[in-house]
């Protein structure tokens, strides 16, 4: 399965690193990636398209777990997905 | 006012009066102000130690545990102690010190990206980069160990930051907004409740975590509800009552393992589907259906797709879907199966039969004891048969399951709770994996009663081996582990070693009598396995219950 993920977070010089733990470490592979900070990089924007087995509900909880991560939405399930980022 | 001495105000605005740690090079500034700053320090002989011991200070009382390491060595040496906070969801604040700003990231001397090695086992990790970010990062730290799903957080501290001129902080008020609870649901889980012929209770370790002990027995009182736990839900349930079957699981009670398989609705409480309570999951609890209640949003259908989720405070969702059954017919089955299939002690020869000995144990200590077990064969003949009244008294790495955790865990609940027994149960194996801590024995002074089984074995692995690996006993034979009783004596600890039943009870009278620490050297057989055993893959109702 692919899915489109978009996650909004505050930045810090870490987020990136610990969103990727994440995503790997929950059995999702990182097919493309997208990330830039706004706001004076006071905020981080992801978006990510992964591919897996597994739900994609079972990465977008724990995502939403990160301390500073504020939104997490995803936008295509199943179907290869049109990227809006 | 500098950066370090601002820390131990920090803490004491935290209500900290105890912390565990081992200096260093880069944290030394703190240790300066620690030295008079009016927050005791005990020290461990290894930060592995102090970790450990900041979560038996935490799991003893429910408060948050601190431990303090150095940059480099001193900040991995903690690791395995977070790994395990994170897996028992434990709230530990760890404060390392890091090297000096400008020399990070040019491999300095005792540097090492403790941020980085962080991520996998912590809930939360913070690099300080300013001196204004101390106040905030150390509220936000406690603030983060305890809501919700507690868990460890570090704060790595450049040595700089901790020697320049702190800024005031001033704590924010926090008074949460707890949501309203949702009334459909709750009147959903009630009429899955009052419908079920076949309900059963399975309580893990987050009803003690979210202090909700007190309604989840009032639900049983009111709903009648059988029940069985996990390993860190140890404590939670009456244990003298007919219809709670014990521990559920690889080495759970058979009454629990097939009240599970047996029972219509499942009602899992502060509870995780782990993999060592369900066996193989596609047959888990197979005819029911499932509530869910539990803090962390990301439990859920994680792995059981369940009927109906609930992800509020325990201690309020309980009350609310108290509710009366009729199910004497299952009630009395169940009690039926708990007296059929209870443990047996009658033991042949005159060899020492470890359950035997802890369940005389449990009888014989007084009220309010802490046990803390380390982990092995010895772990689970403690869940299987000593008792304790609610979970802080009930101490063991569960998820993690970390051999060398008992002793400096029993360290830090004897430091929390100054007036109680605190027994230590440790395997030969274990007990030698963070021996050091001893020292930390003596050094405080602590009265720690030690229960050493001794099989010369490390014991759980050797089983498996003879049971799935052909009796190919591959680094499992320890007939060269030291003297322990010397070994304890050097740190000016008393003991004894026992190799017979009739040498128990006498036994256990000084051990329990004695003023200071003691330890207690039990001799047993290499051949006694934990029985029941579900093996790998099988489903609950497929245990093992002996060699045949």
């Amino acid at each position: 399965m692919k899915y489109l993920m978009i996650i909004q977070g505050h930045n810090s010089p870490e987020l990136l690193e610990r969103l990727l733990r994440v995503i790997r470490h929950r059995g999702f592979f990182v097919q493309k990636i997208n990330a830039e900070c706004t706001g004076n990089c006071k905020l981080l924007h992801v978006t990510v398209t992964l591919s897996s087995d597994r739900p994609v509900s079972l990465l977008s909880k724990q995502i939403e777990k990160i301390f500073g991560i504020t939104q997490v939405a995803v936008l295509g399930q199943a179907q290869p997905v049109k990227e809006s980022a | 006012m500098n950066g370090a001495h601002f820390v131990v105000q920090a803490l004491k605005q935290q209500n900290v009066t105890q912390v565990f740690g081992y200096p260093g090079g880069a944290i030394m500034p703190l240790y300066d102000a620690l030295y008079d700053g009016g927050v005791a320090h005990l020290l461990c002989r290894h930060e592995q130690g102090a970790a450990m011991a900041a979560i038996g200070y935490a799991r003893a009382t429910g408060k948050t545990g601190i431990c303090i390491a150095t940059s480099g060595p001193g900040a991995t040496n903690l690791i395995t102690g977070l790994a395990d906070a994170l897996l028992d969801s434990i709230p530990i604040v760890a404060i390392t010190g890091q090297v000096a700003s400008h020399l990070i990231g040019t491999d300095a001397f005792q540097e090492v990206d403790v941020l980085g090695l962080s991520l996998a086992c912590t809930k939360h990790s913070f690099m300080v980069q300013s001196a204004e970010q101390l106040g905030p990062i150390i509220e936000q730290a406690f603030q983060i160990a305890q809501a919700g799903r507690p868990g460890p957080v570090l704060i790595d501290i450049p040595k700089d930051i901790q020697l320049a001129d702190a800024v005031i902080h001033h704590l924010t008020d926090t008074v949460g907004d707890s949501l309203p609870l949702n009334n459909p649901l709750l009147k959903q889980a009630k009429s899955m409740i009052r419908s079920a012929a076949k309900p059963l209770l399975y309580v893990g370790g987050g009803v003690g975590m979210a202090g909700a002990v007190d309604e989840l027995r009032s639900f049983i009182k009111t709903s009648k509800i059988p029940s069985v736990c996990t390993l860190k839900g140890i404590g939670c349930i009456a244990y003298n009552s007919d219809y709670f079957l014990g521990m559920v699981g690889m080495h759970g009670s058979k009454a629990a393992n097939i009240a599970i398989q047996e029972c219509d609705l499942l009602i899992a409480v502060g509870a995780r589907f782990d993999d060592r309570v369900t066996g193989k999951l596609d047959e888990f609890a197979p005819h029911a259906k499932v509530i869910h209640l539990d803090v962390d949003a990301a439990e859920i259908d994680k792995l059981r797709v369940v009927e109906l989720a609930m992800t509020d405070d325990l201690k309020l969702i309980l009350p609310a879907i108290e509710t009366a059954t009729s199910i004497l017919n299952w009630r009395t089955h169940v009690a039926k199966m708990k007296v059929d299939f209870a443990n047996r002690y009658d033991h042949p020869g005159g060899a020492i039969f470890a359950p035997a000995l802890l369940r005389k144990l449990a009888q014989m200590m007084p009220a309010d004891t802490v046990i803390c077990s380390d982990v092995g064969q010895h772990q689970m003949w403690v869940a299987q048969h000593m008792f304790v009244d609610r979970p802080e008294n009930h101490i063991s790495s569960s998820g993690l399951g970390t051999m060398g955790f008992g002793i400096p865990a029993a360290v830090g609940a004897q430091m929390a709770r100054v007036n109680d027994t605190v027994i230590a149960v440790s395997g030969d194996g274990s007990f030698m994996m963070n021996v050091q801590e001893l020292g930390t024995i003596k050094r405080g002074k602590l009265p720690i009663k030690i229960v050493l089984i001794d099989n010369q074995r490390l014991g759980m692995v050797r089983q498996w081996q003879q049971l799935f690996f052909a009796g190919r006993y591959s680094e499992t034979i320890l007939t060269d582990n030291p003297d322990f009783v010397t070994l304890a004596s050097a740190f000016d600890i008393p003991g004894e070693t026992i190799v017979a039943k009739s040498q128990i009870q006498d036994a256990l009278t000084r051990l329990l009598n004695s003023e200071g620490a003691y330890l207690l050297h039990v001799s047993i057989s290499e051949a006694e396995n934990v029985w029941p055993l579900v093996p790998p893959g099988a489903a609950n109702d497929k245990m093992m219950e002996n060699l045949e």
